[in-house]
Order: C-alpha cells, then structure tokens, then sequence
C-alpha cells in the first residue's frame, strides 16, 4: 500500500501560490506537480517569476496566497531552515560556498542547523563531520576529500559540494530530497557541464530534480518535463519528448524567433586586418598566441576555464600586462598598451562581469551609455545633459531596454537589459573598429540573448572586427566566422568555417 | 516607481516595496536633507539665543564656516572618488604658516607660490595613492604626520606673524558682501565652480564613476588614475585656500593655532552636506549648508552650556549619527 501511495503522491504540489510585490504580481497563481524521480525543467524570460518561485520553494519568501504541500502534507516555510528540513535542498546560481572553510564544513552548513550531527557545544567533531561528508559525497559518486578547503577546489568541483550540500538535506520526513539547480551551468565551460549533466541523472535514483536554465538546448537534453513560465503564469507544462527549442522559445517570448543568420565574410586577402595580434605572451597564462581579425568579421575563441582566453582577450584590450608579443591595430603598432590607450584606438570591450566591470551601478542607464564615447553629448571636456538623453533613448529604443527608463539607475534593470546597455555603450562609439566579448550571452534569456546577438551582427555589417569568448560551442560555431581553439595558454587549432565545418566534437577533442 | 524583478538581483527583489521607500527617502535627504538639518540648527541658535542673530552673529558664523567650508569641499572631492583624505586639514595650517613666512618677502606672488605648494602637496597623496595602491585611511594617516611635522618644523614651534605687505590677504576678511565676509563669498564661488564641474565635465562625471564603481569605470576607459591624482589635488588647493582665509583673519599661523583642529568639523560639513562616505555621491552646493551648520555647532553647543572643550565630541557625533542615517542599508549588510 505504501509502495502504491508513494508512487502517486507527489514530491511537490503547488496550489495556486501567488505573490506580490506592491503592485507588481510576481506570480499569478501557480499550480503544479513534480513526482519523485523527474526532472523539472523551469524556463522563462527574466522577470517572469523563476526566482520568485523558487525563493517561494526555499522559504526566502512566503506566498500571499495558495499552499504547498511535500509528500502530500501541506507546510509553511518561514524561513529557509523550515525549507531544507522539508528535504528541499538548492544550488543557487552563483555559487555561496564558504571558500575558507573546508568541504566537509560546507556541506555541514545546510544539515548541522537542523541536525546538530557534527557539533557538540557547538563544537565541531571532526571525525563525524568528515564521515557524513565523504558519505554524501559518495552518494553522487564524488571522490573529494572532505578536508579540502573549498577555495582551492576547481569550479566544477565546487559545484559538487554545492551539490552534496543541497542532497544532505533533513530527508528523515521525506524520503527523496528535491533538489533545485538555479543556472548551475551558466558559469560552466564545456566539459564542466558535461559532468554536471551525468551529476543530474544520477540525482534522479534517489530524488527529483528542478533545474532552471536558459539554455534551450540543455533543458531539452537533461529534463523529463518542462514547465515555462511567462509573466508570472505557467503557461506552458510539456513532456520534453513533444517539443522543440523552437517551440520553447516562442512559449517563453511570445513571439517566434526573429534570429538571423550571421552573414559570413570570406578572409580578405589585400585587406589590413582590425586587428593583428603576433606571438603574444604572458607568462604562466598564455603563450605565442597570433591571430588576426578583419574588419566586419567574428574571431570566435573556445577553450576551457585554464585555456588562457580570458587572460589573452583582457591583455589585447589593455586591461592585463603581457610580457611579449606585439598588438597591431589598423597597421598601427599598439605600444603602451591600457585601457583608454586601446579604446582611444577604436576598441571595446564587454566583460564577463557585468556588475563588477562592465557597468558602472548607481549611475543611470543614460550615464553608463555616454560614459566612454559621449559622443554628440560633448563638447570637448565639457557635458551636454540634454544631448545624453537623446543619445540614450535612440538606444533604448533600438535595443528595446525594458522599463523604457533611462534615468533609471543601470543597477536596477534586470540582467539582459543591463547587457543591452553595456553593449549600447561601445556601440555609441562610431569608430568601433574591434570590440572583445567575454561571454556577452552570459546569464540573459533568449529574448535577451537574441537582441545582443543581432546586435554584434549589425556592428560587423558597420565594419566592426569582433573577437568573441562565447558561453557555448554551438555559439561560437554560428557567430563566428573563425574559430581559435584554445588549450593551455597555446592555440591548438585554428578554423576559418568558410572553408572549414568543423562539429563540436572535433573542437571539444582539441579542447581538452 | 516602476519595480524591476530581475532573474539576478535577488537583493532588488527581496524588499522591493522597502526597497523603493529608503531609495526615495535617500534622494529627498540628498536633494532637501542638509537644508533641513541647517533650518532646524539655525532655529535652535536662533531661539537659545536671540540676540546673536541680530547683533553681526551672521557675519561671525559667516567667517567661521569659511575654511570648514573650503576644507570640506576638498574633502567632498576625495570622498566622492571613494577615498578619504585625513591630511587636508595639516595641509591647511602648513599652508597658512608658509603664507606668513613668505608675504614679507614675496607680497603679491606669495599666494600664488603657497597655492601651487598646496597643490602639488595633494597631488604627492594622490600620486601615492593610484601608483602604491596604499588605502587613502593609511597613506594620508601617514602623511598627516608628516604634514604636520614639517609645520612645526617650518615654524619652529611658534607663531609666525605676517612681518608685513599683510593686506594683500586681510580684506578676503574685513571685505563685506552682503553682510558676508569675502572669504566666504570665496567658499560659495568655489562650491559653485565644484558643483559645475561635477556636474557638466567628463572629468567630473569619471570622478563620481570612481567613487561608485572603479572597476566599472577602469573598464570604461576613466582615466582613473589622473583624476586620483586631480582629486586629491584639490583636496590639497583647496585647503591652501583655507589656509589662506585664516591668514586673512588673524595675520598669523602657528602648527598648534588657528585652523589646526579642521579636520573633524570639514569631514562633518560634508557629511551633513549630503556626501556620501562610501563614495560616489557629492553636491558642493549642499556642503555649504553643512560647513554653516558646522559652524554653528560651537554656538549652539555653548547656548546649551556644552563646554568649549567637549566641541569635538560633538562634530564625532554628528559624523556618525549622519552618516548612520543616511547610509544605504539595502544594498548590503557587509560593513568594511
């Protein structure tokens, strides 16, 4: 009879759970199942109401209205203990680790609180505390020493204990914990994800899995069943086998997708590259490293997080030293090489930290657009307020920045839009001659991701060079024009797809 | 006001109603919160003891707040880039002791030569600052000593009195606008100067850049480094200029004298001013209220029978009950 019941009553009912936040209704009474064993795909534009939803499932926030029930009993999260005591455990998006603790104390951080296995006094027992970790991480087959203290762990490494830390929750009231994976991917490199996608099947023998990303490909590769959600509704609940990313999108969107081709340029032969890059060198990072690219064309460059990408397309903008090499933009041999040097020069460049480096927060989005290159809004040294405004609204309305508000401080706008912004900011520049993208696609929705796309399109139609660490191979293949593949600070192969068609395996061998 | 739920800025969402009040409580306190705290400082002098108001307390209020205010006006520039600078207020008396020493023999030119001094004095902090990377606290802590040091030194630990050509500075003092002695007027100009170039040149807007993201304005092609060092030297200009106000005044300048106590009183006039410690939020218009509000503490203090010694006390409470009132609690709970 157990047996029977177990198998019908779900892990996760949701009954019409609203939410708001003043006048904006966040969720609109959502209503749903997940059974013990499935993975939950959960799509949606930002701003949809994902994370309302899932701070709703951690106990962060608390409904207005509807109930939630686990394992058929309905309860209340007040906080997020009452959640993970319900066996409900999450790997947030960006990772919240104790980098100076050890693994062990990481994943006792989730389960002491309630258990008080580990502690006595307060004390630590270290012996216990090792054991229960090495026996959670065995579990999901990992075979960390519990005594490594996390800030030297890899990032996918670290993303297992996330991982065992969201699994070693309370699961004496339930029998399968649920796990929630909020874009654990979305700062993952390409064989790192692969080993979190085998992570995900395995969660499944023992419980159910609710795994938020924005990328289509992956939901439809790792979930069961797909929930997407658009302005606080859920208004789409599929079997994976029935759909297609096409469909998806347009679910999530509400419209189809406008996406275009990327135009491929042929390398000219009697052209001056944008830019010329020769033996360039930094020690322990990237070594030797020679490409060029031409005016109106994508130098795609894939690699793993040690390949030296980063490093190398931060040292052509001027932002790291390199110790050798020369940079040569338009002929003109680059010397001196920083930042405003470069930019001077025609170049920009979008950090993969948005927050942190490619925005300034706290200024509005007007004021972040004309900050580098004001343009008509300046005479000189002089600012002409008015004229930024103008400058800033033709932007917004081009890249359709939503809410349609350009004094409204950047910080404030959700991430795509945000993304919009940095991207308008070099785009101001009429004399972009080569803009560097680290993983510009990083974190938007496909909305989101599409309007940036079209955009890098548009600059490379104006002449623009593009040189682009994009998130995913499928990206690099359909933007680039070239394709570098990079493998310990070194170029292990160079494709020019005019000529070349090289799948993502062939990149991924040379990657690794 | 529109509120954004956004996929990543969880701390956005997580208080969004609360969030929106404290933002609009924070700009009305930028835009109105000084001019408050000024009327209702004025009202407390001004009911304590009404014979000052009309008896030339104006004036004398007026003279008093003018280094606080030139002081804190180069304070509010190194503030708004997100840095501190402690030495300003030595600068000022080191100033003011060459200016005596030098009008003897240099007359006219002997402004000029201390101002440029001054200058290229905030300009060594600033230098040190973008090129060693040591915090503003500990560096201009350090050269606060020296500062200090070089102005006992200078002098000879005593007081220095201007020997002669003393009007070349003096009507800055005894010159009346409006009631107002002209080292004020001096103040107000300046704010004003400070306000438009905070507010219409590049340069300003890379300096409030700084003060509010410098990772973001590095990566934005701000010549961080060069308005660091700009900065700070008009931190350093500024405070000669108060140094020169209090030759104007007294005609004498000792390390231990008139305007060596500044520091306190000009970081409390920004701060009340609406200038924010964290970085990235000035208006020098403002800081005028703050400097006269500062200047009236004395006054109000000893209305209430505050003794003169415990002054300081107060300017330490000003600082921190302002600064408690006014900091951005919702963007993170993590104090440095």
């Amino acid at each position: 009879m157990t047996k029977a019941k177990e198998a019908t009553t779900p892990v996760l009912r949701l009954t019409d759970v609203k939410k708001s936040f003043g006048s904006v209704h966040a969720l609109k009474g959502i209503s749903l199942e997940i059974h013990r064993g499935e993975v939950i795909g959960l799509i949606g534009e930002n701003g949809a109401g994902k994370s309302t939803l899932l701070k709703i499932l951690t106990g962060i926030y608390q409904p207005d209205k509807g109930t939630i029930a686990v394992n058929g009993s309905t309860v209340k999260f007040r906080n997020p203990r009452d959640s993970a005591a319900s066996g409900i455990g999450v790997v947030h998006q960006e990772q919240s680790l104790f980098t100076n603790l050890t693994v062990a104390e990481n994943i006792a951080m989730n389960g002491a609180a309630s258990k008080g296995y580990g502690t006595t006094l307060g004390f630590y027992r270290w012996g216990k505390l090792n054991k229960a970790a090495a026996s959670t991480l065995e579990i999901i087959g990992s075979k960390l020493n519990p005594k490594t203290r996390v800030g030297d762990l890899s990032f996918v490494d670290r993303q297992m204990v996330e991982i065992a830390r969201a699994i070693s929750v309370d699961t004496s009231k339930n029998a399968t914990p649920l796990v929630i994976l909020d874009e654990p991917t979305s700062l993952l490199e390409r064989g790192e994800t692969a080993i979190l996608e085998r992570e995900i099947r395995k969660l499944k023998d023992f419980g159910s899995v609710i795994f938020v990303s924005h990328r289509l490909d992956e939901i439809i590769r790792n979930c069961d069943r797909i929930l997407v959600m658009r302005h606080g509704e859920l208004v789409a609940d599929r079997v994976t086998t029935s759909v297609t990313e096409d469909e998806l999108f347009k679910l999530m969107v509400g419209h189809e997708s406008h996406a275009t081709a990327h135009e491929r340029r042929a390398r000219p032969a009697n052209e001056v590259p944008a830019i010329e890059v020769t033996g360039l060198t930094r020690k322990g990072k990237f070594k030797n490293v020679s490409l060029s690219v031409h005016s109106g064309r994508v130098t795609a460059i894939v690699g793993t997080s040690g390949s030296g990408r980063e490093e190398f397309s931060r040292a052509i903008f001027g932002a790291e030293k390199f110790d050798g090499g020369t940079i040569v933009l338009n002929g003109q041999p680059a010397r001196g090489w920083r930042i405003p040097k470069a930019v001077k020069r025609g170049m920009g460049f979008v950090p993969a930290e948005r927050k942190v480096e490619g925005m300034v927060g706290g200024f509005s989005a007007a004021e972040n657009i004309v900050l580098t290159h004001p343009g008509d809004a300046a005479i000189g040294p002089i600012l002409l307020p008015w004229k930024r405004n103008k400058i800033a609204q033709r932007w917004f309305s081009t890249l359709d920045v939503r809410p349609n508000d350009i004094s409204q401080n950047l910080e404030r706008f959700s991430g795509g839009n945000q993304q919009k912004v940095v991207m308008a900011k070099w785009l101001n520049d009429p004399e972009l001659r080569v803009l560097v993208l680290d993983h510009p696609l990083r974190g938007l929705d496909p909305g989101a991701a599409e309007t940036v796309n079209e955009q890098i399109k548009e600059a490379c139609k104006k002449g623009t060079a593009v040189i682009l660490l994009a998130d995913t191979l499928e990206e690099a293949l359909e933007m680039g024009d070239d394709v570098v593949v990079m493998r310990d600070g070194v170029i292990s192969a160079t494709y020019d797809l005019s000529v070349d068609n090289p799948s993502t395996l062939d990149l991924l061998e040379r990657m690794v | 006001m529109t509120a954004t739920i956004s996929d990543t800025g969880s701390v956005t969402n997580t208080k969004s109603t609360e969030g929106n009040r404290l933002r609009v409580a924070g700009k009305l306190w930028q835009a109105g919160g000084p001019l408050v705290i000024f009327i209702a400082m004025f009202a407390v002098v001004a009911i304590l003891t009404p014979a000052f108001i009309g008896s030339g307390g104006i004036t004398i209020v007026a003279a008093s707040a003018a280094p606080i205010l030139l002081v804190a006006l180069g304070q509010a520039f190194v503030l708004n880039i997100g840095s501190i600078d402690l030495s300003n207020a030595a600068i000022t008396v080191l100033g003011a002791i060459l200016l005596a020493m030098l009008l003897g023999p240099l007359a006219i030119a002997a402004p000029i030569v201390v101002l440029v001094l001054v200058t290229l004095f905030g300009a060594v902090n600033g230098f040190l600052l973008a090129y060693t990377q040591v915090p503003s606290f500990a560096l201009t802590l350090g050269t606060l000593g020296i500062f200090k040091a070089a102005s006992l030194v200078v002098s000879g630990a005593t007081t220095v009195y201007v020997s002669q050509n003393k009007e070349v500075v003096s009507p800055l003092y005894t010159t009346q606008l409006a009631g107002l002695p002209l080292t004020f007027v001096l103040g107000v100009v300046v704010a004003a100067i400070a306000y438009l170039f905070l507010r219409f040149t590049r340069a300003g807007m890379g300096m409030t850049a700084i003060g509010k993201n410098e990772s973001g304005a590095i990566f934005s092609a701000v010549r961080t480094r060069a308005l660091k060092i700009t900065a700070f030297a008009l931190s350093g200009f500024m405070a000669g200029l108060a140094g020169m106000t209090i030759i104007a005044q007294a005609g004498s300048a000792s390390a231990m004298g008139l305007g060596s106590d500044l520091l306190l009183p000009a970081i409390a006039a920004a701060i009340v001013g609406g200038t924010s410690i964290s970085g990235g939020v000035t208006n020098p218009l403002n800081v005028i209220l703050g400097a006269l509000t500062i200047a009236l503490v004395p006054i109000a203090t000893a209305a209430i029978g505050v003794a003169a010694e415990a002054q300081n006390l107060v300017y330490g409470v000003v600082i921190i009950v302002v600064v408690a009132l006014t900091l951005t609690r919702s963007r993170t709970a993590i104090v440095k």
